[in-house]
């Protein structure tokens, strides 16, 4: 009672101790985050260059639908995200289930090789790629004196070998980053629940499909989601592998944002308007995998 | 609950206080009024010369202090813009390089921000076609800097082994070039010329040379679906390819490394390509530099052309007189530095006064002691003024696509009517 005449309860002062605290960052991420998307959002509303904007309403997003740049970028980030990350969440899991195996041996040094490649710099490990698929690089090299293929494949500058190139490097790149929340989430599966599966006859198949994939679930969802997130987003090894190139047969939406901005004549109007097409994407994207893999909650 | 308010209250102030502090500190160093900094890339090219128009400047004007900033180009760019677009100046340089054809885009986005040098930079001073990209409404905003000239680089010797001299590819037309490449391709088995698919440089160059570009006059409306000398340009690009006289590069190491491996013959391109040729010692003597064919269907096409070069552009921000005068006593007007740029860096000025002076008649024994420099610089007189417009990259990469369609087979009139319709919708 003494307490409470004398001024807050001592609930009241727990709260605002922790709104407190929490003030911090809610006003960070308010002014760093969630100002600059607004400002976005109206700044997409908006054409012209450089500093002669004028509001002009939906026109850059009606001009969305007949832009074939746009079209292409947004066709290839799709393919990107198609092909590489199933391929990458499944090489992911193949590798941690081998590496989570107890009778293997050199076990630490195979993860931390595999590991490895998530270190590296987004720049740096681009610019070697280059070089590896150069049209007189290491791998056709290697493949020619292995008689694979009779003449170089055009790595960087066909089209269709281009998109492959740069899917081979983000799937070099970003495997190992998945394959460690695999890996944590394997060794917190009991292995008492597998005993018991041999003792029932249960094949190795049938235990990975049985056991180790739903009780993965949870892990898989969370690496599906980031790496479209991130797979949407990607950028450094498009500009520094192909430039986007050739024609623009390899180009993804950040590069074309980036242009918009700074290759050509800076339109921010125009250039907001496709980074809101991204949000747009993956917010779909993520509730999609959300209902197809999440727990009904 | 004190704790909690303090803790708030330091936040603030933290905030606060990170925010203005920063700003005191820019406006500081901007109100100095006898130092002024500069933004260049290129080490080897741009920022030497800046050395040396420094050393020059402060001998007559000690007390001022000149910072030379490099960044590489595409730094620069997005520094400028997103500079520019948040409305505030400080952190902006006081003079800065801008490529020629991207000049138009920045003074009509920004037109408030650069700096009017008609005062003391008269543009009759300098080789025509740089006066386009850097004047505006009448006005001259930059300082036309490097020459971006172009020649035919010749590798003398395979052209000898072909069975043709010199003199039958002086003066010639791109037709007889092609016919020339596919002899001296079947007699040597070396490419006549390389080129990348992603970069359409050598459609410029072409363009250029018959006095047409990919925007109209104005520089605002695109140019392409009625543009014959750019059809012209497309069908010749196509067919050194179907004559299987050129080599592919992927990017500009690949192409370097061919020139230098001796494994194509010519290379139509920019004087500052000048010292990468040389860099390969043991070919001194094989090389020669002869005027760029000419369009053999564009009725007042010339043999001379541009690729690339730079200007210099004064920010309107405080400091913008000083550096007005900077540029006008270097770059603006003396020729002795112009012979300094050249003997030390190769840089060949457009300033046509510095054309006459002693080192531009030198030989060069690299190229069997030719005059080269007196020859670029003599053909730079006659580059073709056209307005560079806005939109140069973007219509390039618009057409990059269309040029991968046409070779596929799509018909030249639909590529670029197709091509005129997109770049519609993107220049605005």
């Amino acid at each position: 009672m003494n307490a409470k005449k004398r001024g807050l309860s001592m609930t009241a002062k727990y709260n605002l101790t922790g709104w407190g605290f929490v003030l911090i960052s809610v006003v960070m991420i308010g002014s760093f985050y969630f100002y600059p998307m607004i400002q976005a959002l109206f700044l997409s509303f908006k054409t012209g260059t450089g500093t002669n904007l004028t509001y002009t309403g939906f026109s850059n997003y009606t001009r969305l639908f007949s832009d074939t740049t746009f079209r292409t970028a947004l066709f290839n980030t799709f393919i990107y995200l198609i092909v590489q990350v199933p391929l990458m969440i499944l090489l992911a899991m193949f590798i941690s289930v081998l590496l989570n195996d107890s009778k293997l041996k050199f076990r630490g040094f195979f993860r931390t090789a595999i590991f490895l490649p998530a270190v590296t710099s987004l720049v740096a490990y681009s610019v070697v790629f280059k070089y590896l698929f150069g049209s007189d690089g290491l791998i056709n090299a290697m493949l020619l004196k292995l008689s694979i293929i009779s003449a170089p494949v055009e790595w960087i500058t066909d089209p269709f070998w281009a998109k492959i190139t740069i899917i081979i490097a983000i799937t070099w790149r970003w495997t190992g980053y998945n394959m460690i929340f695999y890996l944590s989430a394997l060794q917190n599966i009991d292995g008492s629940i597998y005993e018991a599966a041999r003792i029932d006859g249960a094949s190795a198949f049938k235990q990975f499909t049985q056991i180790t994939v739903p009780l993965l679930k949870p892990v898989i969802l969370f690496t599906s989601v980031t790496s479209t997130i991130g797979t949407l987003q990607i950028f450094d090894e498009i500009v520094n592998i192909t430039k986007g190139g050739p024609g623009n047969s390899t180009m993804s939406i950040s590069n074309y944002i980036y242009n918009l901005s700074f290759k050509y004549t800076a339109d921010f109007g125009y250039a907001a308007t496709v980074s809101y097409v991204i949000v747009i994407l993956i917010v779909l994207l993520s509730f999609l995998q959300f209902k197809v893999a999440g727990d009904k909650k | 609950m004190k704790k909690a308010l303090l803790l708030v209250l330091a936040c603030m102030v933290l905030l606060v206080g990170c925010s203005s502090g920063g700003s005191n500190k820019e406006t500081a160093s901007g109100d100095g009024q006898k130092e002024i900094t500069i933004w260049a890339w290129d080490p080897a090219f741009n920022i030497a010369a800046l050395n040396i128009a420094k050393e020059t400047y402060n001998k007559k004007h000690p007390d001022v202090k000149i910072n030379i900033v490099e960044y590489a180009q595409g730094d620069i760019i997005q520094k400028m813009n997103t500079g520019l677009n948040s409305g505030t100046t400080k952190g902006l340089p006081n003079i800065v390089l801008i490529e020629d054809y991207r000049s138009k885009g920045f003074l009509q986005s920004y037109p408030e921000s650069f700096y009017d040098l008609s005062n003391k930079i008269k543009p009759t001073d300098y080789a025509d076609y740089k006066v386009g990209p850097t004047s505006m409404d009448g006005k001259q905003y930059g300082v036309p800097f490097d020459s971006g000239v172009t020649g035919l680089y010749v590798r003398k010797d395979i052209i000898e082994q072909a069975g043709f001299t010199i003199d039958d590819l002086k003066d010639i037309d791109w037709n007889r070039y092609i016919e020339i490449g596919k002899v001296v391709k079947e007699k040597t088995g070396k490419d006549m010329i390389t080129f990348s698919p992603s970069d359409l440089g050598f459609v410029r160059v072409m363009i250029q040379s018959g006095h047409s570009w990919y925007m109209k006059e104005d520089g605002k409306t695109p140019d392409l679906a009625d543009n014959s000398t750019l059809k012209e340009a497309f069908a010749l690009y196509k067919e050194m390819l179907d004559s299987k006289i050129v080599k592919i590069n992927a990017d500009w190491s690949q192409f370097i490394s061919f020139i230098n491996n001796g494994d194509v013959v010519t290379v139509p391109s920019g004087n500052w390509l000048t010292p990468s040729v040389k860099a390969e010692v043991s070919q001194s003597g094989k090389w020669a530099v002869l005027p760029l064919p000419k369009l053999p269907n564009t009725p007042n096409a010339t043999h001379a052309s541009n690729l690339g070069g730079s200007s210099w552009y004064v920010m309107n921000v405080p400091g913008a007189e000083l550096a007005e005068d900077f540029l006008a006593e270097t770059f603006g007007s003396d020729v002795g530095m112009y012979e300094e740029l050249l003997n030390k860096i190769g840089a060949i000025g457009t300033l046509k006064a510095a054309a006459e002076s002693e080192a531009y008649k030198k030989t060069d024994e690299f190229f069997g002691g030719q005059q080269i420099v007196k020859d670029f610089s003599e053909w730079t007189a006659q580059i073709p003024n056209v307005n560079y417009g806005v939109s140069t990259y973007a219509i390039e990469d618009i057409l990059v696509v269309e040029m991968n369609n046409y070779l596929n087979g799509k018909n030249l009139d639909q590529v670029m009517k197709d091509a005129q319709a997109q770049a519609e919708t993107q220049i605005k």
